[in-house]
């Protein structure tokens, strides 16, 4: 395991020099109103994926996904769970059947996503790096996805 | 011939048989295959519903672990609703952090399954539930619940008895086919052939040599083969028993022939075993043995008849027996006593049948056996004294010579009358036997009840004596004996009582001390035979007892006897002729011939040892012959060259008158063409004591046919001048003791005067043996003596040196002084 994280860290830094748009990184935020800072990556799992519902200071998660067709969300399965985004559609959709578990609530672009993160404490989002820093002090970033 | 029906219930027939074999055979493979298809197919079963379960686990598995990880409860009803919609599944459960999320229980139709399953499977449930791991969707390694499921282990069981079931009706219907396919195959193949020949074999009749049909289409099976063999048996058989009646037709024959031998022979016939028990007799050997056999008899048993010996007819059976193999017939005579006390003697031949019985043959020999005993009877004995004869002796000495000679020692007397051959002649030969039965009657007087006594010939007796006495004893008691037969004997002679004596002579032997171990009854009564010629030879009337030395000399003289009977052949023995002298006119008349003996080793023997010698051993008579012979050649040799000269022969008493009978004197002068005056023949003194009447006769005979008598040795014996005058005589012969001292002894000279003076007036004519000297001569002339012989002259020559002896004495006595 260890093994095969050197490797996929040796991979993302070859592919950041080479594409030419280094620090483009996924991370995962949440306002300060929330009350954390900092969330592991199986928090992150658990609550993007329907496990808990709850916030581990008891506040409810309030995940927010991105539009089915962007690339950042494609981005953002890949590097919490490593399953593509037909993998991830076909887990939710034995668990809408059952009615009892729904996915995250969409949002359209990231201005959307962080508009909803500051206005809701408990929502958390996934954005670039990039955008983050362009936008605002009062997102906490509690988890940075490196490729 | 009808063999008997054997099959006579069904169930003992081959198709019964068999398909009860093949019945056994399949229930019992059947049952070992259905339990091991149960075994199986419960276990594949088993397998099988667990496999299909897990797989359905396996199915579900990613959808319950979905449902696990965000705990949709929803989510896992419906896994678990999908599960249960499987029949064999009794129960499903799908845990998470340890709490039941869903779980759905079919309801039991009966309860304590497990147990239940255990018992009716007989298999061990290792498994009463399947249970896999949940892991987390994103996380392989997190565990986060488990799904448990239930089997329905009843439903599966009753699945698996259907199965069981199925391939057992399968089974059975199969075995039933194949049983029904043995049946039909048995009965079209093999039972219906067998039966078509059974059938026909039962009406056949194999004697008439009948053939059996082949069944059709077994041509080349088993069954053709078998029907073919029979066929053959069937002709073998036939062959076998034509050939078979042949041969008792034949023993029918015979046994007629047999039986009819057998029935109607005299002789008893019959067949016994070796313990004498009788398998078969015939009716003469019933008659013979005096036993009323009987064929109802348990037991009839040859040793039950009355036999004086049974155990002498067992052994002979054991012989019998013995000699199997020889083939040999043993025979023996048995006394049989009846029961009135008369006696038959049977004689039993038994020969082995090699079976271990015997058979045998019996035939009366009573008469036979009387007049053998009779016979044996009259053969021992002497009839005219009633002692033993010789016969009867040896018979007892053979019997008390064998075994131990310590034992029973006895002495052997032999007795001879001395001088008994006068009294049978001068009184008669009845007178003879008169004499002997009383000399027999002394000595049954004399012997004891132990003794035994025998007359072995003319006047020769043998005494066996008890030596119970020490040897003076003895010798006192023989010298009794001897008192008692030498007393008087009273003749009744026709015309008077005659008193005469007679002496006796005796030879004893001893046995025991006197033998060496082994002497037989032979060599006892010789030794016995010599102590008597002993005591003969020292003049009679006495008795001597055996010693070993006369052994060796009875050896010695038995020697020389051989020794003369070797010179009567070889020629040793020769005459020497001494020439007779005309002592008046000097020239040689004649000659006595003079038998010589030169022994090859011992030389020259005298005649006055071999000629008793050849007078004992009966050989005088041959030598006699020769004699007459070789003086009838020698003489007509000379009577060939014109000489008349004569020879004489000297002649033995014993020789009178059988020996040399006066025709054969006569007829060997006939063959050699000789006048009778060509032959003297000298007797001495001896003869004419004998029987007078024979030797007078003799005598006579030869002086009618010419030839001269003369005797010899006159002077020494009796010289009883009766002599002279009664018997026929032509000259005697003054004996040379007379002439010898003629010289010397004035008395010799006057006695030879007187036979000289007496021969001439009794016109006999004088020869003076041993003229040794011209002084003898010169007496002789003076007192008329015609004759002499003497060294002087000549001693006696060989024939072929007579002629020059002749000219040679006539020349010296014509060359004397004295005047002739």
């Amino acid at each position: 395991m260890v093994n095969k994280l050197l490797r996929q860290f040796i991979f993302a830094t070859m592919m950041l020099f080479s594409a030419g748009h280094a620090w483009a990184d996924l991370v995962i935020v949440t306002s300060e109103a929330t009350g954390i800072s900092t969330l592991s990556k199986e928090d992150v799992i658990n609550i993007y994926l329907g496990r808990y519902r709850r916030l581990p200071n008891a506040l409810p998660a309030l995940p927010i996904d991105m539009a089915e067709s962007s690339e950042i969300k494609k981005k953002f399965y890949w590097r919490l769970v490593g399953k593509t985004l037909a993998e991830i559609n076909s887990y939710w959709s034995r668990l809408i059947f059952s009615g009892q578990t729904q996915p995250p609530a969409v949002l359209n672009s990231s201005e959307d996503a962080i508009m909803r993160i500051l206005r809701v404490p408990g929502t958390i989002g996934y954005i670039e790096r990039g955008t983050y820093s362009k936008l605002d002090k009062r997102l906490v970033v509690v988890l940075e996805l490196a490729e | 011939m009808i063999s008997p029906k054997v099959i006579t219930h069904w169930w003992q027939g081959i198709l019964a048989r068999s398909i009860a074999g093949v019945l056994v055979a399949a229930l019992f493979i059947g049952g070992v295959s259905s339990y091991l298809v149960r075994q199986s197919l419960s276990d594949r079963e088993q397998k099988q519903a667990i496999r299909r379960l897990t797989e359905a686990l396996e199915t579900v598995q990613s959808t319950a672990s979905i449902a696990a990880f965000t705990h949709d409860a929803q989510l896992a009803s419906e896994v678990v609703e999908g599960l249960m919609r499987t029949s064999d599944i009794l129960m499903v459960k799908i845990e998470t952090d340890g709490k039941i999320l869903a779980q759905d229980v079919r309801s039991l139709k009966a309860p304590s399954v497990n147990a239940r399953l255990t018992s009716d499977m007989g298999i061990a449930v290792h498994q009463s539930s399947l249970s896999k791991p949940l892991v987390s969707p994103f996380n392989k390694t997190e565990t986060i619940g488990h799904i448990i499921l239930q089997p329905d282990w009843l439903m599966i069981e009753s699945r698996v008895r259907q199965n069981v079931q199925q391939t057992l009706w399968l089974l059975l219907a199969e075995m039933v086919a194949v049983l029904l396919s043995v049946a039909a195959v048995m009965l079209f193949f093999v039972l219906r052939p067998i039966k078509a020949i059974s059938d026909r074999l039962h009406h056949a009749a194999p004697e008439t040599g009948a053939q059996i049909d082949i069944p059709e289409g077994h041509e080349k099976t088993e069954i053709g083969r078998l029907v073919g063999d029979v066929n053959s048996i069937t002709n073998r058989l036939v062959m076998l028993l034509a050939h078979e009646r042949e041969i008792q037709k034949q023993r029918e024959i015979a046994q007629k022939k047999y039986q009819n031998l057998f029935d109607h022979a005299t002789s008893g016939i019959f067949v016994a075993d070796k313990t004498g028990r009788l398998d078969s007799f015939n009716p003469a050997f019933s008659e013979l043995v005096w036993h009323a056999y009987v064929s109802q008899d348990k037991d009839p048993n040859l040793f039950d008849a009355a036999w004086q010996a049974p155990e002498k007819i067992k052994s002979l059976f054991v012989l019998a027996l013995r000699q199997e193999t020889a083939g040999r017939v043993s025979t023996d005579d048995f006394l049989l006593r009846g029961r009135r006390g008369d006696e038959r003697w049977l004689s039993i031949s038994l020969a082995s049948l090699g079976d271990g019985s015997l058979q045998g043959t019996v035939t009366d020999v009573t008469a036979r056996k009387q007049e053998e005993i009779q016979a044996r009877r009259l053969a021992g004995m002497d009839a005219l004294t009633g002692l033993a004869n010789r016969q009867g002796l040896m018979e007892v000495l053979s019997r008390r010579t064998v075994g131990d000679v310590k034992k029973r020692p006895f002495a052997v007397l032999m007795i001879n009358l001395d001088g008994f051959g006068q009294i049978n002649e001068s009184m008669g030969l009845s007178a003879g036997d008169d004499v002997l039965k009383v000399v027999a009657d002394r000595i049954r007087a004399f012997i004891q009840v132990d003794d035994y006594s025998a007359r072995i010939g003319g006047d020769e007796f043998v005494l066996v004596l008890e030596d119970k006495f020490a040897c003076d004893a003895f010798d006192h008691q023989l010298r009794d004996f001897f008192a008692v037969l030498q007393q008087p004997y009273r003749m009744a002679m026709p015309d008077a009582v005659r008193v005469i004596s007679i002496q006796a002579s005796a030879g004893v032997a001893f046995y025991a001390a006197d033998s060496a171990p082994g002497v037989d009854a032979h060599e006892l009564l010789r030794h016995a035979e010599l102590a008597l010629m002993t005591a003969r030879s020292a003049g009679g009337h006495t008795y001597r007892f055996f010693e070993p030395q006369l052994l060796v000399a009875a050896e010695h003289r038995r020697r020389i006897e051989d020794d003369l009977k070797q010179a009567l052949e070889d020629g040793s023995l020769y005459l020497g002729f001494q020439p007779i002298v005309d002592l008046t006119s000097g020239t040689v008349v004649g000659a006595e011939s003079l038998i010589r003996w030169v022994h090859p080793a011992r030389g020259m023997v005298p005649p006055d040892i071999f000629i008793p010698l050849a007078e004992d051993v009966g050989l005088i008579s041959e030598i006699g012959l020769l004699v007459l012979e070789k003086a009838c050649q020698v003489v007509s040799q000379w009577r060939a060259k014109a000489q008349p000269l004569y020879v004489s022969i000297n002649v033995s008493a014993l020789q009178i008158p059988n020996a040399l009978p006066p025709a054969t004197i006569i007829s060997a002068l006939a063959r050699h063409g000789l006048p009778p005056d060509a032959l003297a023949i000298e007797i001495t003194e001896g003869v004419l004591m004998g029987n007078v009447s024979v030797a007078q006769t003799w005598m006579t005979q030869l002086g009618e046919a010419g030839l001269r008598v003369y005797l010899d040795d006159f002077g020494t014996g009796y010289s009883s001048l009766s002599y002279l005058k009664r018997f026929p005589l032509n000259a005697v012969k003054i004996d040379k003791s007379f002439i010898h001292d003629l010289a010397e002894d004035s008395n010799d000279k006057a006695l030879v005067n007187a036979i000289v003076t007496m021969a001439k007036s009794l016109s006999l004519d004088v020869i003076a043996e041993g003229v040794e000297s011209a002084e003898h001569l010169s007496i002789l002339r003076e007192m008329g003596c015609r004759f002499g012989q003497g060294f002087l002259f000549s001693p006696a020559v060989q024939a072929h040196l007579f002629e020059e002896t002749v000219k040679d004495i006539e020349q010296r006595l014509a060359a004397m002084p004295v005047p002739w």
